[in-house]
């Protein structure tokens, strides 16, 4: 048994040493196929992150009623807080709302000197549970506010969640589509790559063919040496990914602003990383024993 | 050690290769099956080591039916078989000394035993010297004792030889006809296919001659 296990991996990378270019060529293939496979999840990854910030951030403000009384306040604060939509609440009042203005106009406070009075409504700012940021629920929500005693208006950009939500939507089914056009494509392209290399050692195939190699003999070490290929080709490609995505996010953090939100999420999960070199190793193997099978007849 | 019965190969509809053979060969003979080009003496040895299934008839080697044979005893059929090629068939990539040695892997032969082996049939042949060299660098005669060589690696009850001599001078060609001869003294049953028809003379063994897929004669 050990001396089986010694014959196959050695004679998977003595193969692989002896294949020399034409080895090389097909890890720089499966290398390729798998850096774009991988710089798309990164862009979906990152994509992804930028709609969970932006869905984190999400605010819906319920302007009050001036003439509000503070037991009216209260049973709206608890009614509101009920909701399962909501996750948090939090109090503004008129002098805070006033307050923040100002410091958001700054050097412009002059502007503020005819107002006499305080023109600012005191609102509550909701979080709203992931679930229900979808533009119907929203929708839904802000109506039964608006029905509640001492609410003078909602605000939530209607617009930009429906922006959002769609882009979410087109994203999720794009990343499908793509992703398995990809993923077929490469594995074809991968398990041409490694037939050719087959082809070229048909003639050794024949030979242990027939001085009474069984198939298990023949087709072990191409099996192994094809997984070799494939999780190196696929170790090769997260290499090249990750010194991309350094040099990127180092050039973008700088540049924009909003790309650094998603950026700080950092490189592929360990777990992706790990499908994609299993998946690399099991690309492999396919495409050389199905290649291998076609000299195997007996 | 080789029985043939009634034995038809038709590939396709109606290319026949053979045509009701019927051929005893016994354990330690030598025979030459003779015939031009396409007279189906290559099917012949292809059914031997089991490449193909005859279309009709029955084949027994050493005993055992090669119809009802289970494709996973295959391999161990060809473990009691030589077979060489007119091409030799070597692999160009690596040293006539591991040519040889890839047979004792695949056998699954201690280590030891299979260098002594390889060894010992490169004496046979007379090709110890040449043994770290590649094959391409070997005269075409050379080649095929290499070939030979491996082909009785296994210690193999029967050697099949498809043309051993067809891509060879005629003085060469004596030379391995020859070394056949001397593997057959030692006991190996022998099976040799060829157009040349002198050289199957001068030897004065068995000849079976076949035409288009049928044996029409035989000599003596």
């Amino acid at each position: 048994m050990r001396e089986k296990l010694k014959h196959i991996f050695a004679h998977a990378l003595m193969n692989l040493v002896r294949a020399g270019w034409g080895g090389l060529a097909s890890i720089a293939t499966i290398a390729t196929s798998f850096l774009i496979i991988g710089i798309f999840l990164l862009l979906v990854l990152q994509l992804n992150a930028l709609v969970a910030k932006w869905r984190e951030q999400f605010r819906l403000s319920v302007f009050l009623e001036d003439r509000i009384t503070q037991t009216q306040l209260e049973i709206l604060e608890k009614r509101i807080q009920n909701e399962a939509a909501v996750r948090s609440i939090t109090f503004t009042s008129k002098e805070e709302a006033l307050a923040n203005f100002r410091q958001e106009l700054k050097d412009q406070q002059s502007l503020l000197e005819g107002l006499g009075d305080n023109p600012l409504p005191a609102s509550f700012q909701l979080k709203i549970r992931e679930g229900y940021q979808s533009p119907d629920a929203l929708r839904r929500l802000s109506a039964f506010l608006t029905r509640l005693e001492g609410v003078e208006d909602i605000q939530y950009g209607q617009e930009w969640i429906e922006r959002i939500s769609n882009a979410a939507y087109l994203m999720k089914a794009l990343g499908i589509i793509i992703g398995s056009i990809l993923t077929l494509g490469s594995a074809l392209i991968v398990s041409n790559t490694i037939r050719l290399a087959v082809y070229a050692r048909a003639g050794e195939i024949e030979i242990m063919r027939l001085v009474g190699a069984t198939k298990a003999y023949i087709r072990a070490p191409f099996l192994v040496e094809g997984m070799l290929q494939g999780s190196l080709g696929a170790l090769l490609a997260l290499g090249m990914l990750f010194a991309a995505y350094r040099y990127v996010a180092a050039t973008s953090r700088l540049a924009s602003p909003l790309f650094s939100i998603a950026t700080d999420r950092g490189f592929l999960e360990p777990s992706m990383m790990a499908a994609l070199v299993g998946g690399g190793a099991l690309i492999g193997a396919i495409g050389s024993s199905l290649s291998v099978s076609r000299f195997l007849k007996t | 050690m080789i029985q043939m019965y009634h034995v038809y190969k038709t590939y396709g509809k109606d290319l026949e290769a053979l045509v009701d053979v019927s051929l005893h060969i016994q354990k330690g003979e030598f025979v030459f099956l003779a015939g031009s080009s396409g007279a189906g003496k290559s099917t012949l040895l292809r059914l031997i080591f089991r490449d193909e299934l005859p279309t009709s008839g029955q084949l027994l080697v050493n005993g055992r039916n090669l119809v009802r044979m289970k494709p996973r005893a295959v391999p161990h059929l060809r473990r009691m078989l030589g077979i060489v090629f007119q091409d030799f068939k070597l692999l160009r990539d690596r040293t006539v000394e591991d040519n040889l040695a890839l047979v004792t892997r695949v056998v699954g032969m201690p280590a030891l035993e299979g260098r002594r082996r390889v060894a010992q049939l490169l004496k046979l042949v007379g090709l110890s010297h040449k043994a770290n060299m590649p094959p391409y660098k070997l005269s075409g005669g050379e080649q095929q004792r290499v070939a030979i060589a491996r082909g009785l690696m296994n210690d193999p009850l029967i050697l099949l030889a498809d043309e051993p001599t067809g891509n060879l001078d005629p003085e060469l060609a004596v030379d391995v006809t020859r070394l056949l001869l001397e593997i057959n003294s030692r006991g190996t049953t022998v099976l040799v296919a060829t157009h040349d028809l002198k050289l199957a003379e001068e030897a004065g063994r068995r000849t079976v001659f076949l035409k288009k897929g049928r044996i029409v004669e035989e000599w003596p």
